[in-house]
């Protein structure tokens, strides 16, 4: 291979790595999740009306908890006004023990903008 | 020839360099970078939750003693107050009290202020790193700053109120908004650290008026304690008989009274309300995963104690076989951290990094932390790794 050949195959391949994202395969170290969205699954509409009236995606999106940890938290979301049918209570519960389990790589939480701050209504006296 | 083969070198030795951990890392810091929320006034926090506000302190931002308040992190249980004007808010003190007494924001202001610098910390900040881990906010080590807090003190409002000698505890009620069937925040603190001349009603933080994210127009400040026992957009103050009841007292932010078995559910009565915070240190630099060229290199970070001083800080650079001191910073005060700094020449490899604080009580950070269901008081000794190369 001619020195030019390999630069081009060194810089082809930085290329995909940075625009494609391509990442070696390492069990060790699994891809961080970057996305706040709900995976698709039989209780996604679900879990999206029940849960995120209140709160956002990404309050579900960054726990890591095992089915008796998520079952505990459904019930108690329940009480607190989450709107699920008993006969789909099993079944969320198993949506997000699969997907947001203790298995499933950490998720990584996007930063606030480094904007100029702007008055705030109620900070005035 | 030359050029090929330094060429060559720098390919294979980047390859090397990069290990997997140290890649996902560079690249979920860019991530997040690039995934930005657009949020005024709030300068590079790490977003937990958008809605309701979550908002983390990177730690590398702890290298000031006061934290700017668009760097102070931001923990909301509920939705803000969307309708909350100066002139129509209201602060109520009543209870066990011989006269209950309203304040308007401008009678308050009439109060003689009061100014202490503390660390607030959220309870949960470091719930992310239990394991196994417990639900809630997943903070990193970025729940915590320190700001210059004034206002009258509480003892001045209750003193006007004439508290009963049956008011045991002293009840705050915030104005956040409730979703759904949400308990609301509601907490109380014993009497005697009410009447604590440290214990604020604060209008202003860092010299401005509170911002509505720090609790405008007015919060509770209980230096030295969780953050939760501050209460923000403060309405209600109660001087009460007993502890308040509510789920935010119990089961929330309670401590099991021995350690158990990570992963075992404790029952309530084998746990204690959570109030002063731990003995903590973190590493505000470098950063974890950091690649350094040898040479000087200033490990430099904050420390706190709650109600105690912070006494010493130690650094390791051998992953916890020898440790040396590190100077603490002149600035300080009775609730806020210090800063500390270590200089360290760095030869080339791989290095694990380790920082621990003692307190003036005697305490010292654990090498592990007290695992518990709620997640709270991680105080853990820090670490970071690093190549130097």
């Amino acid at each position: 291979m001619s020195f030019k050949t390999l630069v081009h195959a060194v810089s082809t391949m930085a290329l995909l790595f940075c625009t494609l994202q391509i990442w070696p395969q390492s069990p060790a170290a699994p891809k961080p999740v970057l996305t706040e969205e709900l995976p698709s699954g039989s209780m996604h509409d679900k879990a999206v009306t029940a849960c995120t009236e209140c709160h956002e995606a990404r309050i579900i999106v960054q726990q890591r908890l095992g089915r008796a940890a998520w079952a505990k938290e459904v019930d108690k979301m329940v009480k607190w006004g989450a709107v699920v049918d008993t006969s789909d209570r099993d079944a969320l519960i198993d949506y997000l023990s699969k997907n947001f389990g203790t298995d499933r790589p950490p998720y990584v939480p996007p930063r606030t903008s480094s904007i100029k701050a702007a008055p705030q209504a109620g900070a005035s006296r | 020839m030359n050029s090929r083969r330094t060429f060559l070198r720098q390919i294979s030795g980047a390859v090397l360099v990069l290990g997997a951990g140290s890649l996902w890392s560079s690249w979920a810091s860019a991530q997040a970078q690039s995934r930005g929320i657009q949020m005024p006034g709030e300068d590079g926090l790490l977003v937990r939750s958008s809605r309701f506000f979550d908002l983390e302190t990177p730690v590398e931002y702890f290298d000031t003693w006061i934290t700017a308040a668009p760097r102070f992190f931001v923990r909301n249980h509920m939705h803000e107050p969307s309708e909350l004007t100066a002139t129509d808010w209201r602060l109520t003190v009543a209870g066990e009290v011989e006269k209950p007494v309203t304040f308007t924001l401008a009678e308050l202001s009439r109060i003689a202020p009061h100014s202490v610098v503390n660390t607030l910390e959220c309870a949960g900040n470091g719930r992310g790193l239990y394991r196994p881990q417990v639900p809630g906010a997943q903070w990193g080590k970025g729940a915590v700053g320190t700001a210059r807090f004034s206002g009258p003190r509480l003892r001045d409002l209750l003193q006007r109120a004439g508290i009963k000698l049956s008011g045991k505890h002293v009840m705050f009620r915030g104005l956040d908004e409730v979703p759904g069937k949400v308990p609301p925040f509601i907490r109380s603190i014993p009497v005697e650290k009410a009447l604590d001349s440290g214990t604020l009603i604060a209008t202003h933080m860092n010299g401005s008026p509170l911002t509505k994210h720090h609790g405008f127009p007015a919060r509770a400040l209980v230096p030295g304690w969780i953050g939760a026992a501050s209460c923000k957009w403060l309405t209600e103050i109660k001087v009460l008989e007993s502890e308040f009841v509510g789920n935010f007292m119990s089961p929330g932010y309670r401590f099991p009274n021995r350690p158990g078995k990570p992963g075992e559910a404790v029952a309530p009565e084998d746990t204690h309300p959570v109030t002063a915070l731990n003995v903590k240190s973190v590493i505000a630099s470098p950063l974890d995963q950091a690649d350094l060229k040898p040479g000087r290199i200033s490990i430099h970070g904050a420390a706190w104690a709650g109600e105690a001083d912070i006494v010493k800080v130690e650094i390791s650079i051998d992953g916890g076989s020898s440790w040396n001191p590190a100077p603490l910073a002149r600035d300080h005060a009775h609730y806020a951290w210090r800063l500390w700094s270590y200089i360290w020449i760095a030869p080339r490899g791989d290095h694990r990094i380790l920082a621990r604080a003692t307190d003036s009580l005697g305490r010292t950070q654990p090498s592990t932390p007290v695992w518990n269901p709620g997640g709270y008081l991680y105080n853990a000794v820090d670490e970071v790794n690093i190549h130097v190369v």
